[in-house]
């Protein structure tokens, strides 16, 4: 039985103590050029705007822990890839692990103290679960390198559609050249350290302390039998060992140092961003300070430091682009390009010494590393980038923000601008005068009572679309019947409503979005009420999400969480079943907002439907469109519009026959999409309140009903 | 260098209006006030210049005549970049025609002394066309009316610009400066002023004032000393025209019918 304490590595055998000192003064320079790095991309985020994400710090870590831990957000939509990211980000963490504890005891505690563990049980232990990792490790990166080259994956092309082939920054083959750089060296210093190690077998496999245990390190020891079945001696190996040995750890040494500099430094960056996460980004987005001159983003400089450190979180993968809406049809816009953009004008920007001059901070343009207005119009706000983003970057505050500059400086849409005076002139977009506010009560055969007059228990917040738009006012007054049929005492604002200003805000003109809220904080604290309820999600997010930060704190529920209740609790009595055929359309700001996923998919169960899921359904939904204020803005003729895209996902399922949704804007863009997608006949939009009021059964009629009449 | 722009404040009907009782105006609840579309071009106009010429010092001012609520327009005037805004009133304008209004304003202008002034040509509610040709008149200096483009260096003696004319002809003409512009439509793009722009205005001070600060009196303005007076305002008898409502098909249905009523089939 040999001494455990002779069963251990001995570091730097046979080497001369010149090579030792050698070696050190690399390690340091390594070091100090690690160092160094870091401190100029601190510096940088450190030129960003303050942000108040500092709370916390512990909950955060934790937090950020759970889901690095987990690679929850890795394995989301793309399994494969996030587990071989698994299979590296663990080999890595217990190599890095592995040779700090070397360091630990080599360079610190055995001088200072005297104390050594690093052998015999421990020592073995530790090179069984270091040879795994290390096999897990390039397994990983095998993958990743077979994905690269033949998975021909789309969200993997650096092509941009804000570019033209051409352009200095159109595919920007750096990236690739860095990726490949990135893989290979990785995969070599794994590769190497496995041949060292079998090297080293060899060399030693005279020494009974070594050649006996060798099987703790199973990789190490086939690739040694391997190499002596080659015909490799042990004086070969001693001889081969040097030179192997300064390849892997120069290697690993200019891995270290180059950290901060290139990809690599993600693990930091990615860390750091998922930790100071905001669970509200784009649901509530960030107030323009009131002694600010201009809102909005204009330079690199107004980015806040966390939105400097999301830029350089971005590891690329294209998720976001892929789930992007804009993206699919062929709009200038991918999620991933505008932080890259901006990452570029960033390191551009502000790696330097001195800040550059204020004219070149200007992220607004058509020039490398500068966005595009058209590209910032193109968003719908969905948040669906947000929602994917495996690394919590965080686009729409970026975007919102910058469109807010683009607001002040009214580069926008004629049509755009012309709605945004209309609503600021009339409180609606639709430039109706606000007594016709509730002019689809009057043909209701009941009086709905004014919440400025009489205390209610629940407070409608009706919303633009459901007010003025003559389709949507049909399922306007079909709610109004369900809310007295079931007794439940409500009220209106009646003229007192404004619009809600989401979609406002979301445009970027964010003192109309002030104006708006404002305004109707103060007609709500005027009334005597219990909750809101809305079946808008566009107002809903607003009121739920943003109000709060202007004064008003108000319990509000989506329609579909009353309902369902009001069924539960048989106030609401179905009359028939329906045995339709439907899928649902989750809206974002029902769903990926405010996570309201379950609720419509419950009554539409209840109601007796087969609900068969299109396959981007809840948190991957496709965006109709209408988000982000393009409701108001045109799409180019001739492009296939979200809408008509969505109708076309639909279109598989066999036997569909009604396409519902439970949002204004929902039934407005797909009603339209139906047609022009040529569905027509095919299967039906519906609205789920239009769904529920079939199954009613009221005394009196007073809206007739042609959605059997429609259904084949 | 200054450039003077006259800005009016104009009444738009909401829906469902009223008539006052004395049936020479619409029940003022029913209007809805905004800057009279005219006024937004020629106030982009004057900031164009300004802008072109960042190493000249011009001034924009706006002038309006009207009441308090004047000056909601007036700050989104200045939220556009004017620097300064005047607003003329007394009780006793109330019911001046153009021609008084011509007159005051071309006492301001012999305050401020512009290098150039501009108005609209109409103002959308009362289109008299005849304010800004008013105020030039009572001046005495040259004028030019719906003003489609502009070339003028800040300071310069004179300028060049196309006038509109019946038809799509454009007339080019040289004018000598200060000169009266009446600006029309599309000669450039307006720019939006931002709620926070207006709501930052409100720090700028309007200046106010009153008959007495530009030298004239209650008796030289208002309905008594109107060349004309409103005697009646009136919605006209319906035509014939309706609007169909109803799906496509029932709206084509109801077409067919009323072709064959009118066919006496
Ligand atoms: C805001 C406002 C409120 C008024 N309120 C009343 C009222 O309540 N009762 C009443 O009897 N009279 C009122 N007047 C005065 C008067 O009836 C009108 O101003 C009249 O002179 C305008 O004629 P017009 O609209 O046809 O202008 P036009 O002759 O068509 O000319 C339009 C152009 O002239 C200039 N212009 C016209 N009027 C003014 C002005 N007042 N100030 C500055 N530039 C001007 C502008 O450049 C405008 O684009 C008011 C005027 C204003 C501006
Ligand atoms: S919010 Fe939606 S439309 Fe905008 S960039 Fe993200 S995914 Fe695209
Ligand atoms: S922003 Fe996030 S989702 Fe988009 S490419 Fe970068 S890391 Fe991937």
């Amino acid at each position: 039985m040999t001494n455990p304490i002779e069963i251990t590595r001995i570091l730097f055998e046979d080497f001369q103590p010149q090579t030792i000192h050698l070696f050190y003064a690399f390690g340091y320079s390594a070091i100090a050029i690690f160092i160094y790095g870091t401190y100029t991309q601190i510096r940088k985020y450190r030129r960003g705007k303050d942000d108040g994400s500092w709370g916390e710090l512990l909950h955060r870590f934790w937090d950020m822990a759970k889901t690095m831990g987990s690679h929850r957000t890795l394995v989301r939509r793309d399994k494969k890839a996030g587990r071989a990211h698994g299979l590296i980000f663990f080999g890595f963490v217990l190599l890095f692990i592995g040779t700090s504890t070397i360091t630990l005891e080599y360079d610190i505690l055995e001088p200072l103290f005297g104390i050594k563990f690093w052998y015999g049980n421990f020592y073995l232990w530790f090179s069984l679960v270091l040879d795994i990792a290390g096999f897990g490790l390039i397994l990983g990166l095998i993958y990743m390198m077979y994905r690269r080259k033949w998975l021909n994956l789309p969200k993997l092309s650096y092509a941009r559609l804000d570019r033209q082939p051409g352009d200095p920054d159109f595919d920007r083959p750096q990236y690739r050249r860095e990726d490949w750089a990135f893989l290979w060296s990785f995969i070599l210093i794994g590769i190497t350290g496995f041949v060292l190690e079998a090297t080293r077998l060899v060399w030693l496999s005279g020494r009974p302390s070594v050649w006996d245990y060798r099987m703790w390190s199973p990789i190490g020891a086939a690739l040694a039998h391997l190499m002596q079945g080659l015909g490799m001696t042990s004086e070969g190996a001693s001889a081969f060992r040097p030179s192997l040995w300064w390849f892997h750890g120069l290697l690993s040494l200019t891995f270290i140092a180059l950290i901060p500099r290139t990809k690599i430094k993600h693990i930091f960056t990615a860390a750091a961003s998922l930790m100071f996460k905001d669970p509200l980004a784009g649901r509530r987005l960030p107030r323009v300070p009131d002694d600010q001159k201009n809102a909005g983003y204009k330079a690199i400089t107004d980015l806040t430091w966390k939105n400097l450190l999301h830029l350089d979180a971005c590891t690329k993968c294209g998720r976001c682009q892929e789930a992007c809406p804009a993206n699919a049809v062929g709009a200038p816009l991918s999620p991933r390009d505008v932080i890259l953009s901006l990452r570029e004008f960033a390191n551009n920007a502000l790696n330097k010494k001195e800040l550059p001059k204020e004219a070149e901070l200007d992220i607004h343009g058509k020039d490398v590393g500068q966005v595009f207005m058209e590209t910032l119009w193109s968003c719908r706000t969905c948040l669906a980038c947000v929602e994917i983003c495996p690394v919590a970057v965080e686009h729409v505050p970026i975007i919102v923000q910058m469109r807010r500059h683009l607001v002040e400086q009214g580069e926008m849409e004629p049509l755009l601008e012309k709605t945004l005076q209309t609503i600021h002139k009339s409180g609606n977009s639709f430039g109706e005068s606000k007594r016709k506010r509730a002019a689809w009560a009057k043909d209701l055969s009941f009086e709905i009572k004014d919440a400025r007059l009489d205390p209610v228990d629940i407070l409608w917040f009706v919303g633009d679309y459901a007010s003025f738009d003559p389709r949507n006012q049909k399922v306007t007054q079909a709610f109004a019947k369900l809310m007295n049929a079931a007794g439940v005492d409500f009220g209106l604002l009646f003229e007192g409503e404004m619009n809600a200003g989401n979609d406002v805000r979301r445009v970027g003109e964010e003192g109309l979005y002030e104006y708006l809220a404002t305004s109707n904080i103060q007609s709500l604290s005027d009334c005597d009420f219990n909750s809101i309820v809305t079946t808008d999600p566009h107002s809903y997010n607003t009121i739920r999400n943003e109000y709060p930060d202007f004064g008003g704190s108000y319990e509000i529920q989506h329609y579909s969480t009353v309902v369902k209740k009001l069924l539960e609790d048989g106030k609401l009595k179905l009359k028939k079943k329906l045995d339709y055929r439907v899928t649902f359309h989750d809206p974002c700001h029902l769903g990926r907002f405010n996570k309201g996923y379950d609720a419509p998919r419950d009554i539409i169960k209840m109601l007796g439907c087969d609900l068969v899921d299109m396959g981007r359904n809840r948190d991957n939904s496709f965006c109709c469109g209408a988000g982000g204020g393009r409701i108001w803005i045109p799409d180019p003729v001739g492009t296939v519009k979200p809408s008509q895209n969505r109708m076309n996902e639909a279109g598989t399922i066999e036997g569909l026959q009604v396409f519902v949704v439970s949002c204004p804007k929902d039934l407005t863009m797909f009603e339209d999409a139906l047609k022009t997608s040529g569905y027509e006949g095919k299967f039906i939009v519906r609205e789920l309140i239009e769904l529920i009021d079939e199954c009613m059964d009221y005394p009196e009629e007073i809206l007739e009903k042609e959605v059997v009449a429609e259904i084949e | 260098m200054k450039i003077l722009v006259a800005v009016k404040q104009v009444a738009a009907l909401d829906e469902d209006f009223e008539i006052r009782a004395d049936k020479k105006d619409v029940d003022e609840e029913f209007l809805l006030f905004d800057l009279n579309e005219w006024d937004d071009f020629s106030l982009e106009e004057a900031m164009r210049i300004k802008e072109e010429s960042p190493d000249t010092e011009i001034e924009v001012v706006v002038v309006s005549i009207g009441p308090d609520r004047v000056d909601e327009s007036l700050r989104k005037c200045l939220a556009k970049g004017a620097d300064r805004a005047i607003r003329v009133w007394d009780d006793a304008v109330e019911g001046s025609d153009t021609v008084a209004i011509g007159k005051m304003l071309a006492e301001v202008v012999k305050k401020e002394a512009p290098d150039m002034v501009f108005a609209g040509v109409q103002s959308s509610d009362q289109s008299h066309a005849s304010t800004g040709i008013a105020m030039a008149a009572y001046l005495g200096l040259p004028h030019a009316a719906v003003v489609a483009d502009l070339k003028y260096s800040p300071g310069a003696n004179k300028a060049t610009i196309r006038r509109e004319l019946e038809g799509g002809i454009l007339q080019e003409v040289e004018i000598a400066c200060p000169a009266v512009l009446t600006i029309q439509l599309g000669i450039n793009k307006p720019r939006y002023a931002s709620l926070r722009g207006i709501k930052q205005a409100a720090a700028k001070p309007i200046e106010a004032w009153s008959l007495g600060d530009i030298g004239m009196s209650a008796s030289d303005v208002g309905e008594g000393s109107a060349m004309s007076r409103v005697r009646r305002m009136y919605v006209p008898e319906k035509g014939r025209a309706q609007m169909i409502e109803g799906t496509i098909a029932q709206q084509a249905a109801r077409i067919i019918e009323i072709i064959k009523e009118f066919k006496g089939a």
